[in-house]
């Protein structure tokens, strides 16, 4: 809730008018690629408000101000925006595509013995590395024909803790079927346990995704899954995580992004590639390949 | 980014034309979208050549107006990735440019534009133009 | 098990940061010597010629991304001077990515700015206009306005005028309203302004 300033206008009745609303539609939309217009102005101007109260600025031009200058309200805006929630099955129609359209293109040109690898950076809790596995499992039917490597990686050592115990709460699966959770988790007074072969099977290991030192021994991806974390990047952070992970894929590799995340914002390292089941960017192999 | 599953079979002939503006700069997308929207066209917008393919590859669009300066995919790479590309090569692309050299005008037909017109262009020609290109009755 | 867990892999030598693999044929290899110049930037600053030096001559997109992405990210006065040229560039990707990656580096284009928007080439001044989007409000604001007040190219206007719509400060709105009165026959000038003095003067609150 926002703190009433004596003397102040409290923040909620603070009017946004439409040559506001309009420019700060138009940076965020040049800044992250997010489109609102009329129809999302409540949804924008509640956002707005919030970010206003909680930095302390009196007026629109004096939070605009800062948001020009301060790459971490930025941050904070956007992440006002974009519902940040982890949850196993999350954005499931990237699995889908990872199933349908992708792993067949990929084993196509892979000698037989060399494994599959799949990264997940962020990887937060490990809900995206652990659901990647258990869609696999369910839904690829040459899954015991390749060894799979799934690595998480997050620059955050806490929630890699988390990842690696594998407990999770009911929010957590809230979209993962029945049947599947009571295949693949154990239920304990604490939570939900993830089964202890699937644990064991998802590598966990701390990495900043900017760090183009520390992303040298990450090499050779097949796929890799990083959703919801660039959008939040200023440039050249973004410019750098982009290249790090360029150069850790194969040739002919896959980059799947969140769905409010565009690569048109990011860099022009990659193909845009569009399958039924959702637009992935690749590594172009050589020569000029699918 | 997702794509739309319901993409349109078939398009009857009294079916809206869809353009894509592709430029970098506010003003003139809004300047743009305003007339062809006037004109009966229905508009998306993308700030370069990365967001253009994006929707090109998910949406149908009858025309693309394109800007050649931008950042990230400028126009002309956006034209030669166009043209590469089977199931998208043949949509109609007008260049708007700010640059008008002779070398420039031969760079944008190289990678495949069907028209070229020197900014700052003006509503109607717009109009006039997507009107041919898109084969919109008149 | 088809699921194997498996280390990650070893960190990587430095591998392929000879001077010689910059001149490689296997543009990966380019690549990664690019990538390792770019590493030692802070230490070498005087690599960033020679990076922005190869950006001219260098035929694969993914390796002149890799030098802009190095040069981003290094503040240098000398990166700034070494990119500039290329904003005259016939190459639109070359250009643009230098336009790019000088907006990036606000501190070190300032100097540079008034320079650039009163420069003889008015594509370069288009480029210039955007450049001013890095810096803090006020002080674009400023800039574009003494642009403004003696631009006689109207595409130029335009690109200040896009700037100005979007973080332009009430100090502007005189020039934009005598902008729109030097170029008459021109609707879209018109129409930029009308918008961009719409957003200022509602900005107010």
């Amino acid at each position: 809730m926002a703190r009433d300033i004596p003397g102040q206008p409290a923040s909620d009745t603070v009017a946004v008018t439409d040559a506001e609303f309009e420019r700060l539609c138009a940076f965020l939309y040049r800044r992250s690629g997010l489109s609102y217009g009329e129809t999302k102005r409540y949804f924008v101007e509640r956002r707005l408000r919030d970010r206003m109260a909680a930095t302390g600025a009196r007026s629109f031009q004096a939070y605009f101000g800062k948001l020009a200058t301060d790459p971490g309200e930025v941050e904070r805006l956007i992440n006002a925006f974009t519902v940040n929630e982890t949850y196993f099955y999350r954005e499931e129609h990237q699995f889908r595509c990872l199933t349908g359209s992708l792993l067949d293109r990929i084993v196509a040109r892979k000698p037989a013995g060399s494994p599959i690898r799949i990264w997940a950076i962020p990887c937060a809790t490990g809900e995206e590395p652990y659901s990647i596995a258990i869609w696999l499992l369910e839904n690829w039917p040459k899954v015991d024909e390749w060894d799979i490597e799934i690595i998480g990686s997050d620059i955050d050592t806490r929630v890699l803790k988390a990842a690696e115990a594998g407990l999770y709460s009911t929010r957590a699966l809230m979209r993962l079927p029945e049947v599947l959770v009571a295949k693949y988790f154990r239920r304990t007074p604490a939570g939900f346990l993830i089964d202890e072969a699937l644990r064991g099977s998802v590598r966990f290991t701390r990495a900043n995704v900017v760090d183009a030192a520390e992303m040298g021994r990450y090499r050779g991806f097949d796929v890799v899954f990083c959703r919801n974390l660039l959008i939040y990047f200023d440039e050249v952070s973004r410019r750098q995580a982009a290249e790090n992970i360029y150069d850790s894929l194969e040739p002919g590799g896959y980059v799947c992004l969140g769905h409010t995340e565009s690569m048109s914002r990011i860099s022009s390292l990659f193909r845009v590639r569009r399958f039924p089941e959702a637009i992935v960017y690749q590594k172009p192999a050589a020569p000029d390949d699918d | 980014m997702m794509t739309d599953p319901a993409l349109p079979f078939v398009r009857r002939p009294d079916a809206a034309r869809r353009v894509l503006i592709v430029d970098d700069a506010t003003l003139v997308r809004l300047f743009y979208r305003e007339a062809l929207q006037a004109a009966g066209f229905e508009v998306e917008e993308a700030i370069n050549g990365i967001e253009a393919m994006e929707k090109v590859l998910s949406q149908r669009f009858d025309l693309l107006v394109v800007d050649v300066n931008m950042p990230k995919m400028d126009g002309l790479a956006l034209l030669r990735a166009l043209r590469a590309q089977a199931e998208v090569a043949s949509v109609p692309v007008l260049v708007t440019s700010s640059e008008a050299a002779e070398h420039d005008v031969a760079a944008a037909r190289a990678a495949g534009a069907n028209y070229y017109l020197v900014k700052p262009i003006s509503q109607e020609d717009l109009v006039l133009y997507s009107a041919v290109l898109t084969g919109a009755p008149a | 098990m088809p699921l194997v867990r498996r280390e990650p892999g070893k960190p990587q030598p430095d591998a392929g940061t000879e001077a010689a693999d910059l001149r490689s044929a296997d543009p990966e290899r380019r690549r990664r010597a690019v990538r390792g110049l770019g590493r030692a930037l802070d230490r070498n600053p005087e690599a960033a010629e020679t990076l922005t030096g190869l950006l001219a001559t260098e035929p694969d997109p993914t390796v002149r991304e890799a030098i802009l992405s190095s040069l981003v990210g290094h503040h240098d006065p000398r990166t700034a001077q070494a990119l500039l040229p290329l904003l005259r560039s016939q190459d639109a990707g070359l250009r643009n990515g230098a336009s790019e990656a000088l907006q990036a580096m606000p501190d070190a284009v300032r100097p540079h700015l008034p320079g650039l928007l009163a420069d003889d080439d008015p594509d370069v001044r288009i480029l210039a206009a955007d450049l001013a989007r890095g810096l803090p409000a006020r002080e674009a604001s400023a800039l574009l306005c003494d642009m403004l007040d003696r631009e006689t190219h109207v595409n130029a206007c335009a690109a200040a005028i896009d700037v100005l719509a979007e973080t332009g400060t009430p100090d502007a709105l005189g020039t934009l309203r005598a902008v729109a009165g030097r170029f008459p026959g021109e609707p879209f000038l018109a129409f930029a302004v009308s918008v961009a003095i719409a957003r200022i003067e509602g900005s107010g609150g």
